[in-house]
């Protein structure tokens, strides 16, 4: 059935000019080894009954390595048996030393759960085996028997941050006896939340050689560039690599589809959502079991509305498909779960949430609906579909935007790139200071200490003038009433959750009974759940009533169910000021700096948006608070000669200088493993953070053509406060990023602009796509 | 982080000119106490003794030193009951916040006990962080020669803590410290009459003491915090005194619970009840010997409900049926609507005495209470069940 539908999407008049490139992986048979020696007979024997009488290659170096006590991480594919590589060890050492404890850490409570149910089919004859997971799940009752029993604890990064190191003395016989640390998803921890966990693991060591021990790490990772790297920066050890996966795979297709355009002098092509939508429904109505992933929520909940308006045509039930996403409250994802385990669920809208390892059984097409920002994060999701036999698809759809139209044209660069480097910066200074705070908490921080390798004196002595620590006998102690981690949480820099409220739920006996339906962060909700806002929840709207968000009030948004048939978009004002300058690099034509910002920005108002059509059908205002962050950026100011040289008029400067804006930032993930929300873009000038307001897009354009001096500075800058290490990257490579965009502008067919390549011309006028190509090549003009 | 450099460096330039601050007196002269060395360094120790005639607010000390220990410790569900109310040690902690985990730290100790015909208050005290191995290390043998704890609330709290902070000096905790926390006795018998169970609200109610110029809890943590800055101990002088109130009342609270649990004269009903709550576990009949002496006083409201319920089911046990009913009609008469009276009342006469027309009447009356009151749905579906079963059977 999958290779009827193929062949028709491949030769059909329809769809066949849309597809750019296909790529065939042949199926591939295992490569195995056998049992290790030195493998206890009882697990050996546990094996054989799970059907398994040998390894696979990658998972018997895992264990040669481990035998010899190096820190190891394991980074094959999707469904390679990755877990067997820490579990053998694993209960080899509880077999041996029931005394011995073994920590696991998952990104979520889901992959913890899965694990456990996988460990306790395993270990179901092996003796000596005390599982338990902890976490905010494990009833406050249970807790205590959790820590005096279990020698095998699966946990998360935040409860080991906030419920177990700061009570280290209740875990006390875990921490003496500690012998593998287990860290599965290790692509996950990049980013935000890769730098707290690099601190969570700073102080995580520092007990461990408090209470005398030091554990051996095992990681397991998903693809990436630098595996090895990733781990030594996160856990501060060197690293053995293991890339060589022993695991047969299917036979898989990976389609290129770029949707048709539809309007060549506008360069307009049509909707990649109603694209992907039709591919979608398209191999369900056929039972195709079918994963769509978007690139943000909003995307998938246009999408699944879409899909399930198709799917219920022809089979009258919509309830096959379902949405998934982070925001979600944690039982209507286990649902969502089994249903795609069991079958029930045929087809599935997620956002990356379902990237990682969570166990949905087995499906056979995956859409990428829009390049997911990464070559990894699209190996991660094509993965989803096919596992270990039978023949499988992904189809990439491309989105008009000047990165997906790069790679859907450029197909040899999507196959032939090596995934990207995750980055982590542990010494970010907010994170940094906040996980120093929780490290004192824990354990007095001696003057002679470094914290990981890094020399924080610096910073101990600016939370002693905060008042936070103090100072005796050479050791920093936590001096405050607070419990700090509770105030930290690891997946942002800052943190507060606003709880979505629906006032208008009927319990089962239709009696009124609020409920609460989603959560936002704190840096997402201004622009998500302002009030009149339409706040998605599996494709059901909800308007926002009321948004409480001042300092002494809960933070919640109160919605009630409508039925509308728009969407809203945020308009905000925003602005970006130099606070100081860290590194810079003169070019004839331009200078390019790095270092410290202050940015600032407000929403004002909003967007209606029809669904289906996505014409504009109206706005209103808001009135929100400006929210302000420091973070780092690397930015670019364009030599008065140079812009003379392109043209005499401001506005048509400016015009292309937010042209080459828009490419810049919409190229720059290639260079980083980041999404392009992680990233922020601006068109201002040099003036001193004292001096600025926001600005809208209007209201910023008029201010710099009206301004004395025009000095035009192009930002680019990190969206996680105190910056997350992306900024510096952006700098070294802006020469590549300059050239990169030059050949991506002198690529895209459209004649006058487009979201492909300089922004949508409506936008930034008709002048700007010729205007912007001088400005590149007069940049670039050494 | 270069600025604040930059700020620290100015302020050193400023700092010598101003006239240099005058030395803060020694910490143990101020509070009238003295350095102790112990082998883990040097801590400051103030030490008060009491005449056991010592009246704390209307209770004096000695009732304590009489009291009916192995059984105030059943009553409590402690662990192993102290033998000799001579080996008690009445402890109280004050503390860097109430956060708990590994970094809050104990930093007074009052520890209390009797020797001969005195009281004895030594309050441990570390003048900075540095000190606290000092402080466990005096703590230590104390802690090993009591032969009970008494505490208000720790169980919850100042054990746990100091226990995290023994397992972090790497000392050995004593584990087998038999405890008496009088906050449990003290929930079960003062929960239904007062507004809460804090140690304030027993003192004022119980023991009759107004703490005059006493200092709010929630503040003892900053003053210490502004003496580790400041080094001036003045301000903490009415944290040692809070300290040792706390550590006083725990003595009067202990006498008190010895002579009610003996003599119910003078006590209010709800008390009197109380007590019997207490009992319950160790001696229900004394239980219900305190529940009928308190709905004699005239016990009301839901507790007095409650002890009906309670009295009746042990009636109905043994099948006395009679004063079961008596009970439960009481307990229907309350003003607050129960459905339990009323179900054992219509199972009475529906299975006992088959009458099945006097049950119907009160299943009926029931369920239009039922409905005034606002009532669980699951609760007026039973009644309706039963009401509907009732006229099939009276058919």
């Amino acid at each position: 059935m999958l290779g009827r539908i193929l062949d028709d999407l491949l030769t059909s008049p329809a769809t066949g000019p849309c597809i750019t490139a296909t790529r065939h992986v042949p199926s591939r048979p295992p490569r195995l080894a056998p049992f290790p020696p030195s493998l206890d007979p009882r697990i050996a024997d546990a094996l054989r009954a799970r059907g398994i009488h040998e390894l696979y290659v990658h998972q018997a170096r895992a264990w040669e390595l481990i035998e010899k006590g190096h820190h190891v991480v394991v980074v094959t594919p999707t469904a390679s048996g990755k877990t067997l590589c820490y579990n053998l060890p694993a209960l080899q050492c509880l077999v041996h030393q029931p005394d011995a404890r073994i920590l696991y850490l998952f990104p979520t409570k889901a992959l913890a759960q899965d694990q456990l149910a996988e460990l306790e089919g395993l270990a179901k004859t092996l003796p000596e085996m005390r599982m338990f997971t902890y976490d905010g799940d494990t009833p406050q009752d249970a807790r205590r028997a959790v820590r005096a029993r279990a020698n095998l604890v699966l946990t998360n990064p935040d409860m080991l941050h906030s419920g177990i190191l700061p009570h280290h003395t209740k875990w006390a016989s875990l921490f003496q006896n500690l012998r593998y640390v287990v860290i599965d998803e290790l692509h996950a921890y990049r980013g935000v939340f890769g730098s707290h966990l690099a601190n969570v693991l700073r102080r995580l060591r520092r007990i461990c050689r408090h209470y005398g021990s030091a554990p051996q790490f095992v990681m397991a990772s998903a693809t990436i560039a630098n595996p090895a790297e990733l781990a030594q920066r996160l856990t501060g050890e060197a690293v053995e690599e293991i890339a060589e996966s022993g695991a047969p795979t299917g036979d898989k297709l990976f389609v290129c589809y770029n949707p048709p355009v539809v309007n060549p002098e506008l360069g307009i092509r049509a909707p990649y959502l109603g694209e992907a939508s039709k591919l979608a429904v398209r191999f369900l109505r056929e039972k195709v079991a079918t994963i769509v992933f978007a690139q943000s929520r909003l995307a998938t909940e246009v999408l699944l509305a879409a899909i399930k308006g198709g799917v219920a045509d022809k089979t009258g039930d919509s309830g096959i498909v379902r949405g998934y996403r982070g925001g979600y409250l944690p039982t209507r994802r286990r649902a969502v779960e089994k249903g795609l385990r069991e079958g029930e669920v045929l087809g599935v809208v997620s956002t990356n949430a379902l990237e990682l390892g969570v166990d949905i059984g087995h499906l056979d097409v995956a859409v990428l609906a829009g390049y997911p920002g990464a070559i990894a994060s699209l190996w991660q999701q094509a993965g989803r579909a096919g596992r270990r036999s039978g023949s499988s698809a992904a189809v990439f759809v491309a989105t008009s935007a000047p990165l997906d139209q790069f790679m859907v044209t450029h197909p040899e660069y999507l196959f032939g790139t090596p995934p990207e480097h995750a980055r982590v910066n542990p010494d970010n200074p907010f994170i940094l200071a906040n996980h120093l705070k929780c490290a004192a908490f824990e354990l007095p921080v001696a003057d002679t200490e470094r914290f990981g390798a890094t020399d924080v004196r610096r910073f101990l002595a600016a939370l002693e003038d905060e008042g936070v620590l103090h100072h005796a006998g050479e050791r920093w102690h936590w001096a405050a009433e607070t419990y700090p981690a509770d105030h930290i949480s690891l997946r942002t820099v800052t943190s507060d959750n606003f709880l979505v409220i629906d006032t208008t739920a009927r319990d089962d006996k239709q009696v009124k009974r609020r409920q609460i339906i989603a959560e936002v962060d704190w840096g997402s909700a201004f622009a998500t759940i302002y009030p009149k806002a339409i706040y998605l929840v599996e494709s059901e709207p909800y308007e926002v009533q009321e948004l409480h968000w001042r300092e002494d009030e809960e933070k919640v948004a109160y919605v009630k169910r409508v039925q509308v048939d728009y969407f809203t978009d945020a308009i905000s004002a925003k602005g970006v000021w130099i606070l100081q300058r860290l590194a810079d690099q003169g070019r004839p034509a331009y200078l390019a700096e790095q270092g410290e910002v202050l940015v600032a920005e407000k929403v004002v108002g909003f967007k209606k948006i029809k669904m289906g059509t996505l014409e504009n059908v109206g706005s209103g205002e808001v009135e929100l608070p400006q929210q302000e962050m420091q973070t780092t950026a690397a930015w670019l100011t364009v030599a008065p000669e140079a812009l003379a040289r392109v043209s005499p008029s401001r506005e048509e400067l400016i015009d292309g200088l937010r042209a080459v804006t828009y490419l810049l930032h919409h190229l720059a993930p290639i260079f980083l493993l980041c999404d392009i929300r992680d990233l922020g873009s601006w068109l201002g000038d040099t003036t001193p953070a004292t001096s600025g307001a926001v600005a809208t897009r209007e209201s910023a354009k008029r201010r710099l053509m009206d301004a004395e001096e025009f000095h035009p500075t192009i930002y680019l800058y990190d969206s996680h406060a105190g910056g997350i290490g992306l900024a510096e990257r952006v700098f070294e490579i802006l020469p590549a990023l300059l050239r990169r965009g030059l050949e991506t502008l002198e690529a895209c067919a459209c004649k006058v602009g487009c979201p492909s390549c300089v922004g949508p011309v409506n936008e930034v006028g008709r002048r700007a796509k010729a205007t912007a190509r001088a400005l590149l090549l007069s940049l670039l003009a050494a | 982080m270069q600025s604040l450099d930059d700020l620290r460096r100015m302020v050193r330039r400023i700092e010598p000119r101003r006239p240099p601050r005058a030395a803060a007196r020694p910490v143990e002269e101020v509070l009238g106490g003295a350095v102790h060395e112990t082998g883990a360094g040097p801590l400051v120790v103030v030490r008060r003794e009491y005449p056991l005639a010592h009246a704390h607010g209307c209770a004096p000390l000695a009732p304590a030193f009489a009291a009916p220990l192995p059984l105030l410790a059943a009553l409590a569900r402690a662990e192993a009951p102290a033998t000799d109310g001579r080996s008690l040690l009445f402890l109280d902690t004050e503390t860097t916040g109430l956060a708990g985990g590994t970094g809050t730290y104990a930093f007074l100790v009052g520890a209390g006990w009797r020797e001969d015909d005195r009281f004895v208050v030594a309050q441990y005290f570390m003048r900075d962080f540095d000190e606290e191995p000092a402080l466990l290390a005096a703590l230590a043998p104390v802690l090993e020669r009591a032969g009970g704890v008494v505490t208000f609330n720790g169980a919850g709290f100042d054990l746990p803590l100091l226990e995290t902070r023994f397992v972090l000096a790497r000392r050995r905790w004593p584990a087998l410290l038999s405890h008496l926390d009088l906050l449990r006795p003290a929930r079960r018998v003062f929960a239904p009459s007062l507004a809460d169970c804090r140690l304030a609200t027993l003192e004022r109610e119980v023991l009759g003491l107004e703490r005059g110029d006493d200092v709010p809890g929630a503040l003892i943590p900053s003053l210490y915090f502004d003496f580790l800055r400041t080094r001036r101990a003045a301000p903490l002088a009415r944290v040692f005194e809070h300290n040792r109130q706390d550590v006083l009342s725990l003595v009067a609270l202990l006498g008190w619970f010895g002579r009610a649990l003996e003599r119910h004269e003078g006590l209010g009903a709800a008390e009197v009840a109380g007590l019997g709550r207490l009992w319950e576990p160790v001696d229900p009949e004394r239980a219900e010997a305190c529940y009928r002496a308190a709905l004699a006083v005239g016990l009301g409201g839901a507790l007095a409900l409650w002890v009906r319920l309670r009295l009746a089911a042990s009636e109905k046990r043994a099948a006395r049926w009679e004063a079961a009913c008596a009970l439960w009609e009481e307990a229907a008469r309350h003003a607050a609507f129960d459905p339990r009276p009323w179900e054992e009342l219509a199972k009475f006469h529906e299975h006992r005495r088959r009458d099945f027309a006097r049950a119907r009447v009160l299943v009926e009356s029931a369920l239009v209470r039922a409905r005034a009151a606002e009532t669980p749905a699951r609760v007026l579906d039973a009644l309706a069940y039963r009401l509907e079963r009732l006229r099939r059977r009276a058919r």
